[in-house]
């Protein structure tokens, strides 16, 4: 398979300029400013089959068709580097790497929907990664592929890497708007959506870093090339980064559809010391985990994944062996999101901390049997009725987990220990 | 505006691009509850309690941010819509104390209200509750619960819309979540206590009234606040003949839903303090009590042999008693100059959204019934301070207050001849020759005018003290001594006498002033005109 994303990521110095660029850099964005109108540029992308890989999937070329082009007020274009969802870390690897395949992509995005003005949103823990986007940005505003009437174009565009103050929540995309203005990190309600009244009330796109990274190739090589590879709707390649026990972790970037149990046991060399596979998680912390058997023929691709009964999520992959206690996991996933909720609505907010507090008497073998119908029941409430989407994020691995492992929650409850260490030893 | 036809519970309806599904239903009568939504405040979405059930839609909806589209069907009562009120309030349950006993919200709190008609189910929380801060002072006025909050931010909405002045946030994340004041501020501008009446549990509450008196041993009295002549509409809320408290009453004529926070508390001075209940005469040796008989008797004789005659009416008088006293003072002298007792001040940016600069709220009315003069008050006080009256008969005012309290005492002590009526003793009637015990706001029906020329009316709240007399009816004796034969008792018989006399009240009929009162001269007074 043709590594799109991953193509250059072991050329060594990729990250400064002259290397991307020999690397066949920066010749999509020429070729967009100079040659091709905004709308063309949007169908190219929509042809692409290009769909968000922040986790939702949301078709990249129709979320930037619904900004209005007559909107007297400025647009923005936001490139969302604000990954922090356990068991994610892809875009930190393209950030740190090729920080210029990045940027090029924030450019014809920006371009796509007129934005004048980019922001690089980034997670601020990644500090590493800060320093290379600020410094691949300095070198472009140098080379004059940034700034004012590019290559005589007349087309003006700022790009502005703003750091984050640490809180998961602003990798929401509205969240990250509140951020990016001055505020506390709350989502905001839709309607309006940000395509509308986005940033400071403007229109403004939230794209992911692995999707803008992705452009310079589609513009590169055609859309045509890139949907050619994948699935009927799930188009192109994704990057994985797996995690926990599993043989050889990392970031993959594997053809969307390609088989999930292949992936693991031969491309990441399955669960090592001779241990057997318990559980996975596919897409990053906030997606349903799933059971060995469920995923004997599931293939890495958004509608087989949801097919199975859980998501594809940011393709962070998270490896569970038999030593793994699912009460444990389970608790440590609730501690998270509790610990994360933004606390501006009631379900979440308080939903949050109560399963939180469940789980904890449970793995402390003081829960009862009742408590699991009770989280499930929970997890009910909150679901769906939430501001944003961090309310399922939290609801749905909480009742998978019981639902997928209820013998294992129901021996711990009665065991009032943890049963799978006690087999152990 | 464009119609749009949709369906809430069946029934259908017609209204207007632009509205969100709780304003039409609101207007319909159909009740969504809600915690975070007022309809004076931006939208907040964050409590979830007025989710709704939208055909076609795979997802329950906030009816607050949901704006009607043709062919909607809304659904406010379907088993999804009551399953999802009764997980709410269990959510916003579960961290809250639960201290409804010791709780100056009870009664009126909307947990209370909304668990009884939507949960009403034992707890299922059987782990620690979140602590929060307790009875931490957020300004003069306002006390905060932590535990008991919701979050629902309405306070923040206030401070950052209404009054702009920005003093409280949200800090911390999750269950942890709280409103706090900024650093170096405090809840002090002058509006602050309206977030205790939008504060729909019991977080924040009110520092004057709280522990006074449980809510649901008040008697309210729809009625206008005396403070200044804005006139906003309250209720006087009283218990045992006291007053508790003032509320706003809405309306959007006046002062919308809100009223400041020296309206507010005014009743303390206007209303506390020990009455006078008897009238006193000043003999050797000063003030001896007197019976109505004497006194009035004493006031007529007295005022008859003055050269000149200074009267000045509280601008907290009705309409009712302004014109009984402007009839009484051009019988008794003609040559008498009237005035309401009327101040100015400066007002803050704050206060003006609500503030007038005076402290009469009847100043207009007053002037309207014939209690005016050329130079008006400030003249006629040049006038007494420089001695050019022999005689004064002062109403509800302590005039030491109003200038320089030396200088006004010693030109009072200059008369021949002064009367003073009140409800309390002031400086002012400490140097009366006669002392007639009357009403204040809170005991007499009437009307007030406010500063725009909207005719409101007042109703009493409470019964005046033993040996007091009722403003308008020590105005009608004297009448009565001067050989008016007037027949005028109730307020309603006066105001009725007096429309048909001032010709801007006219059209008015005192029915038609109704709750939310009526504006001179306005569409609606023709129209009541009968």
């Amino acid at each position: 398979m043709e590594k799109i994303l991953l193509r250059n990521i072991d050329v060594p110095n990729l990250h400064q300029l002259p290397t991307y660029e020999s690397a066949g850099g920066y010749r999509s964005w020429r070729r967009v400013i100079e040659s091709m109108k905004p709308a063309e540029l949007t169908e190219e992308v929509k042809a692409s089959g290009l769909r968000g890989r922040g986790g939702a999937g949301f078709p990249t070329g129709m979320k930037w068709s619904f900004v209005p082009k007559d909107s007297p007020k400025p647009k923005y274009l936001v490139c969302n580097a604000d990954e922090s969802e356990p068991g994610t870390f892809k875009d930190r690897l393209l950030m740190e790497r090729d920080p210029h395949a990045v940027l090029e992509g924030t450019l014809i995005a920006a371009y796509a929907i007129q934005s004048h003005t980019a922001f690089i949103y980034i997670r601020g823990e990644l500090a590493f990664a800060v320093t290379r986007l600020e410094n691949a940005v300095a070198e472009a505003y140098q080379a004059g592929l940034i700034g004012k009437n590019m290559f005589g174009s007349g087309y003006d565009l700022d790009v502005i890497v703003h750091r984050g103050a640490g809180a998961y929540i602003c990798g929401e995309e509205t969240a990250l708007l509140s951020s990016l203005e001055g505020s506390r990190g709350w989502p905001k309600l839709k309607p309006p959506f940000p395509a509308t009244h986005g940033l400071f009330g403007c229109p403004t796109v939230v794209n992911n870093v692995e999707t803008l990274a992705a452009l310079p190739w589609i513009l590169d090589r055609g859309a045509a090339a890139y949907a050619a590879m994948g699935t009927e709707k799930s188009k192109g390649t994704k990057l994985f980064s797996v995690s926990g026990h599993i043989a050889k972790p990392g970031v993959y970037e594997l053809e969307m559809g390609y088989p999930f149990k292949k992936f693991l046991e031969e491309d990441c060399g399955g669960v090592p010391n001779g241990k057997r596979l318990k559980g996975v998680i596919p897409g990053g912390a906030s997606m349903p985990v799933l059971r060995p058997e469920e995923i004997e023929k599931v293939n890495l691709d958004y509608e087989s994944v949801q097919a199975a009964g859980s998501l594809l999520g940011s393709g962070g992959v998270i490896v569970m062996d038999e030593t793994t206690c699912m009460v444990q996991a389970a608790w440590n996933l609730a501690r998270f999101f509790a610990h994360e909720s933004c606390g501006q609505c009631s379900p979440c907010r308080e939903g949050c901390h109560w399963m939180e507090k469940i789980f904890h008497r449970i793995e402390h073998g003081e829960g009862e049997t009742a408590d699991l119908d009770l989280i499930l029941n929970i997890s009910s409430n909150i679901m769906g009725n939430t501001i944003c989407p961090f309310g399922d994020a939290a609801a749905m691995p909480a009742a998978a987990f019981i639902k997928k492992f209820r013998d294992e929650f129901e021996a711990h409850i009665v065991a009032r220990r943890c049963t799978v260490r006690r087999e152990l030893e | 505006m464009d119609p749009v036809k949709i369906t809430i519970d069946g029934k259908e309806v017609v209204t207007s691009k632009g509205k969100t599904v709780i304003q039409v239903a609101d207007e319909l009568g159909i009740e969504i509850p809600r915690y975070c939504y007022y309809p004076k405040l931006s939208i907040a979405g964050n409590c979830r309690m007025c989710l709704v059930e939208i055909e076609k839609m795979p997802k329950l909806q906030i009816a607050c941010n949901t704006q009607v589209a043709e062919g909607m069907s809304v659904f406010t009562q379907s088993p999804k819509v009551l399953a999802v009120r009764k997980a709410v309030l269990e959510f916003l349950l579960i961290n809250h104390p639960v201290d409804c006993p010791i709780c100056d919200q009870a009664g009126e709190c909307w947990l209370q209200d909304y668990y009884m008609e939507h949960d009403r189910q034992p707890s299922r929380f059987h782990v620690g509750k979140v602590h929060d801060r307790k009875k931490t002072i957020f300004g003069p006025n306002v006390v905060f619960d932590g535990e008991r909050c919701i979050k629902c931010t309405r306070c923040v909405r206030f401070c950052q819309e209404i009054t702009k002045t920005n003093e409280l946030t949200v800090v911390n994340r999750s269950d942890h979540s709280t409103i706090a004041l900024f650093d170096d501020s405090v809840l002090d501008n002058p509006l602050s206590a309206n977030v205790v009446d939008i504060c729909p549990v019991g977080a924040l509450t009110d520092r004057d009234f709280r522990f006074k008196v449980r809510v649901w041993y008040l008697e309210k009295t729809p009625s206008i606040c005396p403070g200044c002549s804005t006139g906003c509409n309250i209720s006087v809320e009283t218990y045992q003949n006291r007053i508790a408290r003032f509320k706003p009453r809405i309306n959007e004529a006046v002062n919308s839903h809100w009223i400041c926070d020296e309206g507010r508390y005014c009743f303390h001075d206007l209303a506390g303090g020990e009455r006078l209940s008897t009238p006193l005469i000043r003999q050797e040796g000063g003030l001896v009590t007197a019976t109505w008989e004497q006194a009035l008797q004493a006031v007529s004789t007295g005022l008859k042999e003055s050269s000149s005659l200074a009267a000045i009416l509280s601008g907290r008088n009705t309409n009712e008693e302004a014109y009984l006293f402007a009839k009484l003072i051009k019988k008794l002298r003609a040559d008498a100059t009237l005035e309401v007792f009327y101040q100015e001040r400066e007002l803050s940016e704050v206060e003006k959204i609500l503030v007038s600069p005076d402290r009469s709220p009847n100043f207009r009315g007053g002037r309207d019934m014939g209690v005016n003069s050329k130079d008006g008050f400030d003249g006629l006080m040049r006038r007494l301070l420089s001695g050019d009256f022999a005689a004064a008969f002062i109403v509800g005012e302590d005039l030491t207050q109003a200038a320089d309290p030396e200088a006004v005492r010693t030109a009072l002590q200059k008369l021949s001849f002064l009367v003073v009526q009140d409800t309390r003793v002031t400086e002012t009637s400490k140097l009366a020759h006669v002392v007639l015990p009357g009403t204040h706001f809170g005991e007499k029906e009437g009307t007030y005018t406010n500063r725009k020329g909207r005719v409101q009316k007042l109703n009493a709240a409470l019964i005046p003290p033993e040996g007091a007399l009722q403003d308008s009816e020590i105005f009608a004796r004297f009448l009565e001594l001067t050989g008016e034969k007037n027949g005028y008792g109730t307020p309603q018989q006066i105001f009725t006498a007096l429309a048909r006399e001032i010709s801007a009240y006219q059209k008015l009929t005192y029915d038609s002033i109704g709750a939310q009162g009526i504006e001179l001269g306005s569409a609606a007074a023709e129209h009541h005109d009968r």
